[in-house]
């Protein structure tokens, strides 16, 4: 049996039972047309006739896509192009610098974290950090050797009301903060969902108002491995003493809303941080930062080492 | 995006020494005499004095100084960060430095100079971390360098033979000078002993006159 035959009957299985009538001849030939003739992935073949089921034979989009996607752990996710299902909590998103992407961030269950990418195209509801949904019918994928996944226009992100674990994965390193990147210090975020804006435009809403805050991203270096961070209003209060309020009168005073950032990287730059956080893909999640000072123990310990 | 290089800690006496570079996809590394590949370091050293090539040119060249030796770095238009804070900066200055290291053929011999991507005025705290960290790295790429473990060490062994006691002194040298000043700063902030006579209190701030406050009314009873 050729592949097409085979994902044909694969399809049809799936509406067995169901009060329709498909024809077979119609499927197989769409099927070889897509999959043999214009070599359109397997996958996409599949979804493409199965929207045209949706479309021409009136069945029920939920039905079909739903059993489409297996509800799978995350660490089972190995191969790219499956199409699955993931109840998952939102550990972070991050800011893109794509126009065609709407979100971008890490999800995690209890067996681990992978990076989640919502295409603009597939025009989904915005997920929040910290709260856990289902991710029905998203696609596998992979990026510079790493397994992500793909919120498309049939994916659908439903919100639950449960508490998804993440898997332990808490890492304390000292470091020295070697770099501020330039989107940090007195920022100005969208009021309708919270991303910093570039030049006073969101992604997402365009032109806006936007609100103070006060952010920054920085990178920790152990010598070993570097990890960015993202520090909050409260974060920075901590370390220099400089909150919301004193940046804005910081920018204030000097006609200069980069005169924060400045300020801010003559206190933290180049110092050295103990830093108690979350692993998660490239970024740690601060939970604990704080300043570190050598021990004199520390000195007779390497002195022993060299004797 | 290509993953960020690490900052590796290399002492100036180390440093110095590193002549040989790596060309590897489209990165520069050089490759220190104990195996250690540096794209990117990280140092804690006293700006001892910054000097510009040129009048008016704002291409500066720096000399810093950690306790093992002394080493150069330059900062131009291409190092804006760096460029922005050495213009205001008075030496001598400890600072932290990030930057790229490269070497380059002088009249004589190679030499090495750091190029900066941003240069911090610090404390001595951070300084006194800083030694004990790339001592610790240091010592371990030694032991490494003895077992002969990896690519990278075995090509030191072939480019600079080093006599890895010479780098053991080092280590040390640097481990003492700044050891005495993290236990003295760790006195200075142990918390008082409880055996310790409590401060007296200063009775002389409540002299009054007597006759103002006449209290025997309040006594009687
Ligand atoms: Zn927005």
């Amino acid at each position: 049996m050729s592949r097409a035959e085979k994902l044909t009957d694969q399809i049809l299985e799936r509406i067995k039972g169901k009060d329709v009538k498909v024809k077979r001849e119609d499927i197989l030939r769409r099927m070889k047309l897509l999959i043999e003739e214009f070599k359109v992935p397997e996958s996409e073949a599949v979804r493409t006739i199965m929207n045209y089921l949706v479309r021409e034979y009136g069945i029920p989009r939920e039905e079909l896509f739903d059993r489409d996607s297996p509800l799978v752990k995350i660490a089972d996710i190995s191969k790219v192009n499956q199409w699955v299902s993931l109840k998952a909590k939102v550990v972070q998103l991050w800011d893109s610098n794509s126009p065609n992407v709407s979100q971008v961030g890490l999800i995690g269950d209890e067996t681990g974290i992978v990076k989640f990418v919502v295409w603009a195209k597939a025009s989904q509801p915005e997920v929040e950090e910290g709260k856990s949904y289902i991710f029905r019918n998203v696609v596998t994928d992979s990026f510079q050797g790493r397994m992500q996944i793909n919120v498309t226009r049939t994916s659908r992100i439903e919100e639950i009301d449960e508490d998804i674990q993440l898997p332990p994965r808490e890492i304390e390193v000292v470091g020295s903060m070697v770099a501020i990147q330039q989107n940090s210090g007195l920022v100005k975020r969208c009021n309708e969902c919270g991303r910093v804006l570039n030049k006073g435009v969101c992604h997402q809403h365009g032109k806006v108002e936007g609100y103070d805050d006060l952010r920054i991203k920085a990178v920790i270096d152990d010598g070993e491995n570097v990890y960015e961070i993202i520090l909050n209003e409260e974060n920075i209060r901590e370390l220099t003493g400089i909150g919301l309020e004193d940046a804005l009168k910081i920018a204030h005073e000097t006609l200069d809303r980069n005169a924060v950032l400045l300020e801010l990287k003559n206190m933290l730059l180049g110092r050295y941080f103990r830093v108690k956080g979350l692993r998660g893909g490239r970024y740690l999640l601060v939970k604990e930062i704080s300043v570190h000072k050598p021990k004199a123990d520390d000195f007779n310990e390497i002195l022993e080492a060299l004797a | 995006m290509r993953r960020r290089e690490v900052a590796k800690r290399v002492f100036a006496y180390e440093l110095l020494r590193s002549t040989h570079q790596i060309e590897s996809e489209g990165l520069r590394y050089v490759l220190t005499p104990t195996g250690e590949r540096v794209n990117r370091i990280f140092s804690v050293a006293v700006l001892l004095d910054k000097e510009e090539i040129g009048a008016d040119t704002n291409n500066w060249r720096l000399r810093l100084a950690d306790p093992t030796g002394t080493f150069f770095a330059t900062v131009g238009k291409f190092q804006p960060e760096a460029l922005e804070t050495i213009n205001e900066m008075n030496v001598p200055e400890l600072v932290a430095i990030v930057g790229k290291p490269r070497v380059f053929e002088g009249v004589s011999r190679k030499l090495i100079s750091i190029r900066p991507e941003n240069i911090v005025a610090v404390d001595l705290s951070v300084r006194d971390y800083w030694v004990l960290e790339t001592a610790r790295r240091t010592l371990e790429r030694i032991e490494a360098m003895e077992k002969r473990e990896g690519e990278d060490v075995e090509l030191a062994w072939t480019v600079y033979d080093p006599d890895l006691n010479e780098y053991r002194d080092m280590v040390k040298k640097a481990l003492l000078t700044v050891k005495e000043d993290v236990e003295i700063m760790e006195k200075l902030e142990e918390p008082p002993r409880e055996d310790e006579p409590e401060e007296e209190f200063d009775f002389e701030e409540f002299e009054f006159e007597e006759e103002e406050f006449d209290l025997t009314d309040l006594l009687e009873d």
